[in-house]
């Protein structure tokens, strides 16, 4: 089974009156911090998640919060947390390919 | 993960976004142990994805890249990075990246008909080699071609563009740029006589209103798109109006969202000149010193095959481009049709709402950032709608100037730099030059240090021509670097697929993943990508920006540069080049491709010692010189000394890219206006010099209506367009396994009435049949997009769900680029017993 382990960092720009709502229900969603930034309207958040499905649906439900702008990412770091994951090109899927003609 | 080392990744995560944002973090939220301790070797790099031109800082850790942040020293994003960032650490180390070399075999030769197995380099150039040959023996070099890409590096393309057009004499070279924005570098060439836009991104924070024509950039562009939204809290009065032929989150945070009928923008465009015209808001003076007034010629046709009906029956369907001098009266008679009540007629959309868009245009006091991409570009009236933009912008002198800025943007990382600079379009030299002229086809053999005549002076098969001579057998030799074409053509399953298949036909497709292309092709060879090699991109804003080869790439996998010069050393001139020109010039005689293109004394001119230490440089440990320096310098020649000018090469491994043109180490934020480009005389304000009177085009067009509308029959309008999740057609993100089942087939966004009509719930499978084929897919009525009656949206990224099995290649007859967003279908219930095809 593929395993990693994603952390990075969003910065959120949210209608300035929205800002403190919008970091109360971050801080409520598993993996995610809010570090600060909310009387400027830009919330620091950091998530950490184990796939990229994860990171995504996240995004999807800031995005979808009252008075939220843009939700932008700023740091991405990721690594395996076995060893055993696949690297590229062990998979060959031209063998499952016939021709097609 | 050991739980000190997550605790540093997370406070440095939070204190590079903290950073990025300008904010100041509480002291519990820093951490008290150092980013050095987690041993990544960081270095810059524009994104691989958009044509926005981000800068990203790379992490590597052991010969992999591990992570990603936003460079705080880009003014482009200024540490910021969207969603599509995420795929950055990934898109190298997919598990089915191709690491060799596939050739279809059977009894251990080739045979077209054969399965794809693992061959040797040098097998499958061999191969490719024999069948060049003899092509070019039998059919000479109109039988050859390669579909190429903006997201090559500009040394790929230029190499490319040289390889084609002077070793192989063929023009037959086309980028998949074509099918995103011919529309636009056309009419830039047609208003101004020089291709990119004048203004840059600078003017986001200059404008006071921003028009997004048919744009959705908080999806599309969202690094621009926050720029934006800074811009429009910060200052009270800024105002966004969005239009668009459906609702999508960009019209959710526009102030005005105005949703017209595909096709009527050409209308509305043409009412909101009117109303500047009628209003008395034409700024009169500058319109005189700095502009021509000409008509297009119309009823022009829809690029379709010239036997069908439609093109037949159209007046200028031969000379579509041409147009008339004229002046300001037969222009604004012109005009005169477009009333606020014929335009809410054709586009439907509320008169409140035109006439308060054209005031916005029409205000001296308001300065109006207008933008645009696929909507404009991938239109039958591309070149028109384009042109139009830039009249309103004329009429009322906002243009080439911070905050007045018409604002052409981009989708590929290089369709600017790759595509339009370097000119691997079928009609295009380097530098705006074109093959049609012999005076510049002179130049390029100069520059080149070719015989002269050797450059062929008929344009090319453009993209969709490809297609066409592919499957009627006149294009027998093909290679296609760097693009997924057959998922991204229109009309595939007619037009693209049988040429591929054709039996008389080679195919070679270069990719670092196999996509359906690849699949498709008889050759596909391994590509090295994004820091897997050195590169250079060129950006919406002029911007050039290099990186360096960060890591190696997996296995065989080699560069496309690589790929191209390696193949170049199988050819001599005397099997390529026409017998007369080796008798004029014969010190060419029996010299390899390679010798006379690439080791030509110029390109190779650099040594691999120029290389910045501690960087690895596959392609100069290959050749014995530095590849990209030479080709860079080469290709720089052509443009320096006129308004295409060229930073020095590396001065561009230093800055975080430059805007072009680049004079004494300066770069040029607003071209055309004195006191900000270094070509413009001083004491004229403004100059448009790209044209000899130094005056740009008014050029007058009317509405003409798209190639196919909805019908009794066909009833619906489909507009195809992409998912922010899924870039282009997925050939990097849908890598991702995880990522893939984020947004897990294509979607049929669709009103909740026209599917209640039909006997359709969300959720259901339903068919989407046109007159040239059908798919299925899962009917939404909710979701982000919210499309009117009467039209549906389909995103184009699913290779199980193929939507351009259904679309029409009509095309742009000016720019031959498709128009992927409107034709006619109908939706039905896909019930067990219709199951045919998929």
């Amino acid at each position: 089974m593929y395993s990693e382990s994603h952390i990075s960092s969003l910065v959120v720009h949210c209608r300035p009156e929205a800002a403190e709502s919008a970091a109360t229900d971050i801080s409520t969603m598993s993996g995610m911090h809010v570090h600060g930034g909310i009387e400027a309207g830009k919330l620091i958040v950091t998530l950490e998640c184990e796939t990229e499905s994860e990171i995504v649906a996240h995004l999807d439900a800031i995005q979808r919060l009252n008075g939220v702008l843009a939700t932008t990412l700023v740091f991405h770091h990721v690594e395996p947390n076995r060893l055993d994951n696949r690297t590229a090109g062990e998979m060959q899927p031209w063998k499952s390919h016939a021709a097609r003609s | 993960m050991e739980v000190s080392r997550r605790q540093v990744l997370r406070a440095h995560a939070a204190a590079v976004a903290a950073a990025a944002a300008n904010v100041v973090l509480p002291a519990s939220a820093q951490t008290t142990l150092g980013a050095d301790d987690l041993q990544l070797k960081w270095d810059k790099a524009p994104c691989r994805f958009c044509g926005t031109g981000c800068g990203v800082m790379v992490a590597v850790k052991e010969g992999r890249v591990v992570a990603t942040h936003g460079d705080m020293r880009a003014e482009v994003n200024r540490g910021l990075n969207c969603v599509k960032g995420y795929f950055l650490s990934k898109i190298m180390y997919g598990a089915d990246r191709l690491t060799q070399p596939l050739m279809r075999m059977r009894g251990g030769r080739f045979a077209k008909d054969g399965n794809l197995l693992p061959v040797t380099w040098d097998q499958a150039f061999d191969t490719m080699a024999e069948h060049w040959k003899r092509v070019l023996r039998e059919k000479g070099p109109e039988a050859i071609g390669m579909f190429g890409s903006g997201q090559w590096t500009i040394w790929e393309g230029y190499a490319a563009s040289k390889l084609m057009r002077a070793g192989f004499r063929t023009n037959n070279l086309d980028p998949n740029a074509r099918h995103c924005m011919a529309s636009a570098a056309t009419t830039f060439i047609r208003a101004f006589g020089m291709d990119e836009p004048m203004g840059c991104y600078d003017d986001f924070e200059h404008a006071d209103a921003f028009v997004l024509w048919g744009s959705n950039m908080a999806e599309m562009h969202p690094i621009l798109w926050t720029r934006v939204t800074d811009r429009r809290l910060s200052a009270r009065h800024v105002r966004i109006h969005t239009l668009s032929t459906y609702e999508h989150r960009t019209t959710d945070f526009s102030d005005q969202a105005i949703i017209f009928k595909p096709g009527s923008d050409l209308a509305i465009l043409n009412y909101i000149a009117n109303h500047i015209v009628q209003s008395g808001a034409v700024k009169r003076d500058f319109v005189a010193r700095h502009v021509n007034f000409r008509m297009a010629n119309t009823d022009i046709g829809y690029g379709l095959r010239p036997d069908n009906p439609i093109e037949m029956r159209a007046q200028h369907a031969q000379d579509a481009g041409a147009s008339s001098p004229a002046d300001f009266d037969a222009y604004a008679r012109q005009l005169a049709d477009y009333t606020l009540d014929r335009a809410h007629e054709l586009s439907g959309v509320p008169k409140s709402q035109l006439e308060g868009l054209a005031r916005l245009y029409a205000d001296p006091g308001t300065k109006v950032m207008s933008l645009w991409t696929m909507g404009f570009n991938q239109h039958v009236r591309g070149v028109w709608a384009n042109q139009m933009v830039y009249n309103i912008h004329l009429l009322t002198g906002k243009i080439a100037e911070p905050g007045n800025s018409p604002f052409s943007l981009t989708g590929q990382p290089s369709a600017c730099g790759t595509a339009r600079e370097v000119g691997t379009f079928a009609h295009r030299l380097p530098a705006d030059l074109v093959v049609t002229n012999p005076q510049h086809r002179k130049t390029a053999e100069g520059i080149w240090k070719l015989p002269e005549g050797l450059l062929p002076g008929e344009i090319g098969y453009h993209a969709v021509q490809q297609d066409r001579m592919l499957k009627d057998g006149k294009l027998n030799a093909y290679w296609i670097m760097c693009n997924n074409n057959l998922q991204t053509a229109p009309n595939t399953a007619h037009e693209t697929y049988p040429g591929y298949r054709n039996p008389e036909n080679l195919i070679v497709c270069s990719d670092a993943y196999p996509t359906v292309t690849a699949m498709a092709a008889d050759i596909v060879l391994p590509a090295a990508m994004w820091v897997e090699k050195e590169g250079s991109y060129g950006n919406a804003e002029r911007r050039t920006h290099f990186w360096h080869q960060l890591v190696e790439a997996p296995g065989e996998a080699r560069s496309d540069l690589w790929q191209l010069m390696e193949f170049s050393k199988r050819f001599t001139t005397d099997e390529v080049w026409p017998a007369d020109v080796l008798t004029r010039a014969p010190e060419y005689r029996g010299k390899t491709l390679f010798e006379v293109l690439f080791a030509n004394g110029s390109a190779n001119r650099f040594p691999s010692s120029d290389i910045e230490q501690g960087y690895d440089n596959f392609e100069a440990k290959q050749f014995g010189f530095y590849v990209q320096k030479g080709l860079f310098e080469e290709y720089a020649s052509f443009g320096r000394g006129h308004g295409h000018d060229l930073a020095p090469f590396d001065a561009y491994h230093e800055a975080r890219g430059l805007r072009w043109p680049v004079v004494d180490g300066k770069e040029t934020r607003w071209r055309y206006r004195e006191g900000h480009d270094p070509f413009v005389e001083v004491g004229t304000s403004v100059q448009f010099y790209g044209n000899a009177d130094k005056r740009a085009n008014i050029i007058g067009a009317p509405y003409e209506p798209p190639a196919e509308v909805p019908d009794d029959e066909f009833d619906l309008w489909l507009v195809t367009g992409r998912v922010l999740e899924h870039w282009h057609s997925g050939s990097m993100t849908l890598r991702v396994p995880e990522l893939y089942s984020a947004f897990p087939g294509a979607l049929l966004f669709m009103h909740p009435e026209d599917a209640r009509q039909r006997g359709l719930r969300r959720g259901q499978e339903a068919r989407i049949v046109s007159r040239r084929g059908e798919i299925r897919s899962r009917v939404e009525i909710r979701g982000r997009n919210r499309v009117p009656r009467g039209l549906v949206f389909v995103p184009f990224f699913d290779a199980s769900q193929l939507i351009n099995k259904v679309t029409l290649d009509a095309t742009d007859p000016i720019s031959k680029q498709t128009d992927y967003k409107k034709c006619a279908v109908k939706v039905l219930v896909a019930s067990a017993t219709s199951r045919g095809t998929p």
